[in-house]
């Protein structure tokens, strides 16, 4: 069973994204990211890594855990 | 920004793949006419891919080390993919041979390296469409 069906990792990247008005490709840009890595993060088809999630929450000015949860 | 760079890497691993891919067809082509050529000459025509096939390696490695960690984990499921489907198409055809005459000019080497391609790119396909 793949780790990420077992626990999957809901997240506000969406929302956060659309409340600055960046695109998918701003925010891929942003995070030196493809744009189809950011697409998987925010339909909850890929974790991101704890160094990119951490880069996530600096890049949003919040916690991990305010963006992340289980 | 690793993904400007990144575009630089992978457009020399196609480029260089492009290459290596012309210059079989090229040997192929001097080697069925072989009375063009001493044999000497024919050894070192038969191994011109190799530098194409080398400088494909380096920029496709490097391509590799710069691509985030979805475009990565792709990567691996295809070569997963990929990998034991070559070992497998292998095996069979080498346990066929022992049972049955397989016609050479159909399963030959140089034949089945075209295989290994179509099942990368597939495990590339099934990969990429499960995080879309």
């Amino acid at each position: 069973m793949d780790r990420g069906q077992t626990l999957p990792v809901k997240n506000r990247l969406r929302v956060l994204r659309a409340e600055r008005d960046w695109s998918q490709a701003d925010l891929a840009d942003k995070l030196d990211v493809s744009r189809q890595t950011v697409n998987a993060i925010e339909t909850g088809r890929y974790d991101p890594s704890l160094p990119l999630a951490f880069r996530i929450a600096r890049l949003f000015g919040q916690k991990i855990e305010e963006i992340f949860e289980e | 920004m690793s993904q400007e760079k990144r575009r630089i890497w992978k457009s020399g691993s196609v480029i260089w793949g492009t290459v290596w891919l012309f210059s079989y067809f090229g040997v192929r082509a001097a080697v069925e006419s072989p009375d063009s050529f001493s044999r000497p000459a024919l050894i070192a025509i038969v191994l011109t891919p190799v530098i194409p096939a080398a400088l494909f390696l380096y920029f496709f490695i490097t391509d590799i080390r710069q691509m985030d960690e979805l475009q990565r984990r792709i990567q691996l499921e295809a070569l997963a993919f990929a990998y034991p489907l070559t070992l497998l198409l292998v095996m069979t055809l080498g346990l066929l041979q022992l049972v049955m005459d397989l016609n050479p000019a159909d399963w030959s080497y140089r034949h089945v390296w075209q295989f290994v391609i179509v099942f990368y790119l597939f495990g590339i396909w099934i990969a990429a469409r499960r995080y879309q």
